[in-house]
């Protein structure tokens, strides 16, 4: 046991170092210089980590499967650019764009965590959708033609891109706090066995709605960086059901229940949409839900697993060349 | 408002409900002998369509004829699609997430698929009698709606005696009530399955083709039919068909009043809204479900 342990923690001392030679890298790469275009792809990535880390303690962890992420990410562009036009700080702007997100996940989640499995997920399309419409013929925020955010003075897309570095960076840390934690048990605990859990002292309901809060929280204000980055947000863009879409494939397909496999998933996504998108524009959704397919059916771990099972491979190989060079 | 108007707005909420109904019981047939929440039936619906679209314009086959045409090769193209993906994914007594976003998926590759052949631009079927319309008295029925409600209704009667009068049906009804005991007293599930599927992918090929003779449609057309067909078979608890057509009759009559009371904007939000309604709600529909879910938990 305690020989084991000893590998165990520089293992982990390990993650730590990566995960600081990331942040190290990504926070000095725009000095590198690295061009505009990359470091716009840089910051929507960084977006798109903070929703699909933030999906993955719903989805991955917790096992809910939610289709209305985008309510969430909506609500935060609108109330961080309606209070940025109000003349509000942008940070104080984001910061009640997650709180205006966490009580909308109250609202939804009472309701539709009565649900499990499939039924919970066919609900948040209902719930993904409605507000959508709703949001269309909305007057006070523009409806179907959008909203405009207007601020002034010059456009530094260094803030920009720090302002995404640091959120990304709160939920990954969030994430991995989540992963090692008690709370990260009951999550578990619930996803495998809501009334095992229960007999245990987790109360299901409880625990699904504070999760669905956090995750909520940093959704809500990853759509109020991107709406300030943007200066032009529309109802069937945020809102969108391709917004949720995208929100839930990135996790899938990283690794849904690991601290890394959302935040791979998030830059694969975000590279390679780009890249795709200019020459096919339908194509990389195309890709992505063959990718889905091959996923569910053969490795549900994800890239990560993926990653796991080489790794694993390799060093099979290896000890197996070791042991024919010794014989 | 006087009673002419409401007796015109009942018949069209019936002419409507009649194709809710064939649109949502492939759905119910998959969910119920398979447990599977078939996403990619908004695909299906879909490239029903466009199938009856390509007919239409390329080899002038009346679009009624189309969506007759559209069962038989999507009950193929649905066997094909259980044979190579859906038996893949373990079954059980509830419904998964694993088949849900395998269906996902495969809904995906499909709406995508339409979006490179067809390209984005909303697309409709548009025959002689498209504008033309009917009176009854003081009672208006367009054409197109009543020829479409004919066939949906025919298909649906066809369906339900399947079900009561061969051995095919016995089974059907027999693994929708207890897979283990049907596997027991013989019957293939494997094969039933798939049968099923195709049955299922099917209607959805049809329907698909009677929608679309009345509303223009894009690769994304299924969408909102996906989310009506959801309302419809939970209303009208998920394994009954005489249910789903009752839930399709509910639906058709809320959406066809809701003119009176909600800007048309508003319309599309209704099915959404009742969706979650109905799911959180209503559990009476669901409600043999819900108490199985508990037993089995």
């Amino acid at each position: 046991m305690k020989a084991a342990s000893v590998p165990m923690g520089r293992f982990l001392n390990y993650r730590v170092a990566a995960w600081g030679a990331t942040l190290i890298v990504l926070g000095i790469l725009p000095w590198g210089g690295i061009s505009p275009n990359l470091t716009r792809l840089l910051f929507t990535s960084l977006v798109w980590v903070i929703t699909s880390v933030a999906w993955s303690l719903l989805g991955g962890l917790t096992g809910q499967v939610s289709f209305g992420f985008a309510v969430f990410y909506g609500l935060g562009a609108y109330t961080a650019a309606m209070g940025i036009n109000a003349g509000l700080d942008p940070l104080a702007a984001f910061a009640i764009s997650g709180v205006v997100a966490a009580i909308a996940s109250l609202l939804i989640g009472l309701p539709t965590f009565r649900l499990r499995g499939p039924y919970f997920a066919i609900a948040t399309i209902g719930v993904s959708e409605a507000v959508r419409v709703v949001m269309t013929n909305l007057s006070f925020t523009g409806g179907a033609s959008g909203y405009r955010i207007a601020e002034h003075g010059t456009f530094r897309p260094l803030e920009h891109y720090y302002t995404a570095l640091g959120v990304a960076a709160l939920a990954v840390g969030t994430s991995a706090w989540v992963h090692q934690s008690k709370f990260g048990l009951s999550l578990l605990a619930v996803r495998e066995d809501e009334e095992a859990a229960a007999d245990i002292g987790v109360n299901p309901l409880k625990t699904k709605l504070l999760v669905h809060l956090l995750a909520a929280t940093l959704t809500g204000i990853a759509g109020g960086v991107y709406a300030r980055y943007a200066a032009f947000i529309h109802p069937d863009g945020v809102f969108g059901f391709q917004t949720s879409v995208a929100i839930l494939l990135m996790p899938i397909i990283g690794g849904a229940v690991t601290v890394a496999g959302p935040v791979i998933g998030a830059f694969v996504y975000g590279f390679v949409q780009e890249e795709l998108v200019a020459a096919f524009p339908q194509f990389h959704l195309l890709l992505y839900g063959a990718l889905l397919i091959v996923i569910i059916l053969f490795e549900p771990g994800g890239v990560v697993g993926w990653l796991g099972k080489l790794w694993a491979w390799v060093k099979r190989t290896r000890r197996k060349s070791a042991l024919a060079s010794v014989g | 408002m006087d009673a002419a108007d409401y007796v015109n707005l009942i018949v069209s909420a019936l002419l409507l409900a009649g194709i809710y109904a064939a649109m949502s019981v492939g759905m119910t047939i998959v969910y119920g002998v398979m447990k599977i929440v078939n996403l990619a039936h908004a695909g299906f619906l879909m490239l029903g369509a466009y199938f009856v679209l390509e007919l239409y314009e390329r080899l002038n086959i009346d679009p009624l004829l189309g969506s007759v045409l559209a069962f038989p090769v999507f009950l193929v193209a649905g066997m094909l699609v259980h044979w190579l993906l859906v038996r893949r994914v373990p079954v059980s007594d509830q419904p998964t997430l694993a088949s849900l976003l395998l269906m996902f998926g495969l809904w995906l590759v499909l709406q995508n698929l339409g979006y490179l052949i067809w390209g984005n631009s909303d697309r409709s079927i548009l025959t002689p009698r498209t504008l033309s319309s009917i009176h009854f008295g003081p009672i208006t029925v367009p054409t197109v709606r009543l020829l479409v409600f004919i066939p949906a209704v025919c298909s649906l009667g066809l369906l339900e005696l399947v079900l009561r009068k061969t051995w095919y049906g016995r089974a059907v009804r027999a693994l929708m009530q207890n897979r283990y005991a049907g596997r027991l007293t013989g019957i293939p599930v494997e094969k039933m399955a798939r049968l099923t599927f195709g049955v299922g992918i099917g209607f959805a090929g049809a329907a698909g083709g009677l929608l679309a003779q009345l509303y223009s449609f894009s690769p994304d057309f299924g969408r909102g039919f996906l989310l009506r067909s959801f309302v419809i078979i939970v209303l009208g608890g998920l394994e009954s068909f005489w249910g789903a057509a009752a839930g399709a009759l509910v639906l058709a009559l809320v959406e066809t009043f809701s003119i009176l009371v909600l800007p048309a904007g508003y319309q599309p939000a209704i099915a959404f809204s009742l969706l979650v309604v109905a799911l959180v709600l209503f559990p009476g529909g669901i409600a043999g479900i819900f108490a199985k879910k508990r037993r089995w938990a």
